[in-house]
């Protein structure tokens, strides 16, 4: 018995079967054969908003109705999780600010233009904290620098473009970083501070779908931190093929502390870090693909 | 590495994987590949073999590599080249079990089993049982319990009384592995070996009997804590295995045993928080049973690995009163999938007195915690949610969870709550506004929304045309026929949605003018019209789009031309060959539902995919016809789908009379 959930409609595996493919199809995602309940939990909502009584009836609506596109979306927004705060995985972080980016600022000295790519952003934290790591380090006063986060969800990115938190956010932000870098709205919201926000720039973009990109120039640093999760291993690998290709050669690839690449790609090396381990994109003299 | 030693490498790399396997060298090219110092090299090569031509060739030259002693990185690499090679690896590598020098067996049963076939799997069998190296029975051990074969299983069974511990160990973590527990007289003597405890207590875990779970909460009152946490992951995963109705016999169990471990708390509280899976499940077991709200948070935290919210609802569910107050103060700290699972039990367990923090909630931001404070607040009965509820009758993001939460508040504190509806509708909300005021003003709001309908805005008005139809039918179609010229198309499409459920067939001549309208979404309102009021003189139209690519107009069509009890047989043959596998359903189900569709389904069976065939084989079903039987058992013969087969063994045990 599900103590919470009683008196909906319960998704039979044909169901489940035709969702989750085409939900597949769709973006990438896929839903575990052993999820089914989660899927059930999180689209109940959706069919009680549009009067629908069974999942039948609700995979012909994404299928078949006007507002098809709109509502898969909607779908997506509600199967995935998006689960992100600022100052998320501080090791990673500092292994980044005290050790990339001083190699980056030296490869990039010339040009002095940085580019770093937050794939699968969701609300924008991680993003905002990469900006405000690159401020912080000091390195690239007026260079030309920006940060670009990227979801599939439009709902998220309208909040990472509002900047606008509240205390689940900055759970891990300290009342430092706090006075630095935001600015207080009331007793539980804050904003980020808009020399911060002038990074960055946001945009939609499934990672599934390659050509549709929302940023056309070469990254120098990707964070794809707790996305690869949700999809199966083809799925994966066209996401580290995207972001082979969009990294500058040398450039830098971060995964959330329990990814790794270890039979998804050969195509990175694994760099061993004082304080944490990346994947980077290797030079290559001479040779181009 | 310095930057030219890594371009050099890069440039290998990307050699190898250009390679042309066509080449007469191509395979030794390969093969240097797998003794190259850098493993993304190795694995390049590795990958390579499955492109050459002539596997046999390539296998026995991997297993060449095999035999090179000190080659450690290349004869991983050619192991993983085998693994990828597939079955043209079995034969050899069998033949390679009978290898005079045990390394090389070793090597042979591990690959085989990551190939998992079951063609080796007699052959490890007997080297399992009677090869003369431990380390080799033991691998053999260890690729059995990837086989999934019953005879594999049995010779694991028969294993765990040899005298070597390590190869019990490796047969009780493989009859583990393979989810086939000996029987439980077997595992009661392992329990007591320091070196066996903890796989025996995960098999004992795949028995989902009282008898077993009383064993295992013996382990829960052990001394150490290795004994306690192995205990911990076999009662998870009998609870995953037990039955609903037998859980509280389970639980009674565990209470037993936790009264007498008033510690308990404090170890369920840190394997609540492990990296471990399987322990948390067990530990969600045993807090569902102590009962205690601070527990709360960390139990909400586990839905943070999704296969385990059920049983975080469940176990959220078993606690008290208290745990609505606990989740609420912690809601700030909670992860989302936590916020989400405290959220859902929050909601369920509000009250008045929960109103201020509620409030506050709602400027957190995230949408997720505003979405559940909204819900929240309906359900708290009290005057003093109506305020804060009302101010977000017009964010378009919160206001039909809002409208919602008033509805349910008017039951108790009805003229407050039309009276923020009005006023907020005065000021243009949004729909689902309107929809609430209607609900709880009922007919006596209709002047009101007839206003709306001729005024407001495009969502507004379309909404009203809906609602006044809803509640009052002959203005309803009356408001219905001149919206229908409405320019904005979805107020159009509510106006034909209306007509269809509330007109008849002499709309037929409005029906025309809006299934040929520019808008998809009338279009599609129409197809549906069409059927619903019997508009006969529209069969034609939709004949003709049963052939449109889009499957939404196909769909539709056959679904009305089958409603109006008009469909043809060239027609539901054009709606069978349609691209969409959807059209293909519902020309199969419409065939059947006119009678006589036997023929189409069982022409069906073969189709390609595997819900037109499994809705076939439900279609013959239903029919009762058993002279269909022939064809579905040969079909079934034939079908690898498991849902699709599902259908057919039911189709074929219910017309066989089984
Ligand atoms: C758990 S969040 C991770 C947020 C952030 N990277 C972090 O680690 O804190 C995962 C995000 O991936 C996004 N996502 C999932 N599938 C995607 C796809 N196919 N394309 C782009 N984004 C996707 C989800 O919408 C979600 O916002």
């Amino acid at each position: 018995m599900m103590p919470f959930d009683t008196g909906r409609p319960e998704m039979n595996v044909e169901e489940f079967r035709l969702l989750r493919d085409f939900v597949y199809a769709y973006c990438g995602i896929l839903v575990r054969d052993d999820m089914k309940y989660v899927m059930q939990r999180r689209l109940w909502p959706r069919l009680e908003a549009l009067g629908l009584t069974d999942f039948g009836s609700y995979y012909r609506y994404l299928r078949f109705d006007a507002q098809r596109r709109p509502e898969l979306e909607t779908a997506i927004e509600a199967l995935t999780t998006h689960e992100t705060y600022f100052f998320r995985e501080p090791r990673q972080l500092k292994a980044f600010s005290d050790e990339v980016l001083p190699v980056l600022e030296r490869r990039n000295a010339r040009t002095r233009r940085l580019r770093v790519w937050s794939a699968g952003c969701s609300s924008g934290e991680e993003a905002y904290t990469l900006a405000m790591l690159l401020k912080e380090s000091g390195r690239f006063e007026g260079w030309d620098v920006e940060v670009h986060g990227s979801d599939i969800s439009r709902r998220v990115l309208a909040v990472a473009r509002q900047g606008e938190y509240g205390p689940s956010a900055l759970r891990a932000t300290s009342a430092d970083q706090l006075s630095r870098y935001f600015v207080q709205l009331g007793p539980n919201r804050v904003r980020v501070r808009d020399d911060i926000r002038a990074l960055v720039s946001f945009g939609h973009h499934n990672l599934q779908e390659p050509e549709q990109g929302s940023c056309s120039s070469r990254m120098d640093a990707v964070f794809c931190r707790n996305v690869l999760i949700y999809f199966d291993t083809p799925a994966r690998q066209r996401v580290l093929r995207l972001i082979y290709e969009k990294l500058t050669p040398g450039g830098y690839l971060m995964l959330g502390h329990s990814e790794n690449l270890i039979n998804l790609s050969a195509d990175f090396e694994l760099v061993h870090l004082r304080g944490d381990l990346v994947y980077r994109r290797p030079e290559l003299g001479g040779w181009s693909p | 590495m310095s930057e030219e030693g890594r371009n050099a490498e890069e440039l290998r790399y990307r050699a190898l994987l250009a390679l042309d396997v066509f080449r007469t060298d191509a395979r030794e090219r390969l093969v240097e590949g797998l003794h190259d110092e850098s493993w993304r090299v190795r694995r390049a090569a590795a990958g390579g073999f499955a492109r050459v031509p002539g596997r046999a060739a390539s296998v026995e030259r991997l297993i060449s590599v095999l035999g090179e002693r000190d080659e450690t990185g290349a004869r991983n690499a050619a192991a993983e080249a085998l693994v990828s090679l597939g079955s043209a690896s079995v034969g050899p590598l069998v033949r390679l079990l009978g290898h005079v020098d045990p390394d090389q067996r070793k090597f042979a049963a591990d690959i085989l089993g990551q190939l998992a076939r079951p063609e080796a799997e007699d052959a490890l069998v007997s080297v399992l049982l009677e090869d003369g190296d431990l380390n080799v029975r033991v691998a053999a051990a260890e690729a059995l319990g990837r086989m999934a074969g019953r005879s594999g299983a049995r010779a694991l069974e028969r294993t765990l009384n040899d005298v070597e511990p390590l190869l019990r160990l490796s047969a009780l973590e493989s009859l583990a592995a393979l989810r086939q527990p000996p029987p439980l007289s077997d595992v009661l003597p392992l329990l007591n070996n320091p070196l066996l405890k903890r796989s025996a207590y995960r098999v004992l875990g795949l028995i989902p009997r009282l008898e077993a779970t009383e064993l295992v909460c013996r382990g829960l009152g052990a001394e150490s804590r290795s004994t306690r946490e192995a205990a911990l992951v076999a009662l998870g995963q009998q609870a995953a295995l037990t039955a609903p109705s037998l859980r509280s016999a389970m639980d009674v169990a565990v209470s037993q045993v936790l009264q007498r471990l008033p510690e308990a708390s404090g170890w369920v509280a840190s394997a609540l928080e492990s990296e471990d899976l399987e322990l948390r499940a067990g530990a969600l077991v045993v807090a569902a049973v102590l009962r205690s709200p601070k527990l709360a948070p960390l139990v909400a935290e586990v839905a943070q690995e999704e296969r385990l919210v059920p049983e975080v609802m469940r176990t959220l569910a078993c606690f008290g009163p208290e745990t609505g107050r606990e989740l609420l103060a912690s809601m700030g700290r909670l992860s989302f999938p936590a916020r989400e699972a405290a959220g859902q039990v929050l909601v369920e367990m509000v009250d008045a007195s929960f109103v201020p923090e509620l409030v506050q909630m709602l400027d957190w931001g995230e949408l997720d915690v505003k979405s559940v404070a909204v819900r929240a607040l309906g359900r708290t009965g009290s005057r003093d949610a109506v305020a804060p509820l009302a101010q977000l009758l017009s964010d378009p993001e919160m206001a039909a969870l809002a409208a919602r939460a008033l509805v349910s508040l008017a039951t108790s504190h009805r003229d407050l709550v039309l009276q923020v509806l009005e006023s907020a509708l005065e000021g243009g909300a949004e729909p689902a506004v309107l929809n609430a005021l209607v609900r709880v003003g009922g007919t006596a709001k209709l002047p009101l929304v007839r206003r709306i309908a001729s005024q407001a805005s495009v969502s507004l008005r379309a909404t009203a045309v809906e609602v006044v139809a809803a509640v009052d039918p002959v203005g309803g179609l009356e408001l219905a026929r001149s919206a229908l010229v409405d320019e904005s198309s979805s107020v159009r499409a509510a106006a034909v949605r209306v007509i269809g459920q509330l007109g008849d067939a002499s709309m037929a001549e409005l029906l025309a003018r809006a299934l040929a309208d520019s808008a998809l979404e009338v279009q599609l309102s129409a197809l549906e019209a069409v059927g619903e009021c019997g508009a006969l003189e529209r069969a034609g139209d939709l004949e003709s789009l049963v052939r449109h690519p889009d499957g939404a107009i196909a769909f539709r069509a056959v679904r009305s031309l089958a409603r109006l009890g008009l469909l043809r047989d060239e027609v539901l043959a054009r709606a069978v060959s349609h691209e969409d596998h959807e059209v293909v359903k519902a020309a199969l189900q419409a065939g059947a539902d006119r009678g006589g569709g036997e023929a189409l389904a069982l022409e069906l069976l073969g189709h390609a995919r595997w819900d037109v065939r499994a809705a076939a084989a439900r279609v013959l079903a239903d029919s009762g016809g058993t002279s269909s039987l022939p064809t579905m058992l040969a079909a079934l013969s034939l079908e690898t789908d498991t849902l699709a087969r599902r259908a057919l063994v039911d189709a074929v045990e219910r017309l066989s009379g089984r």
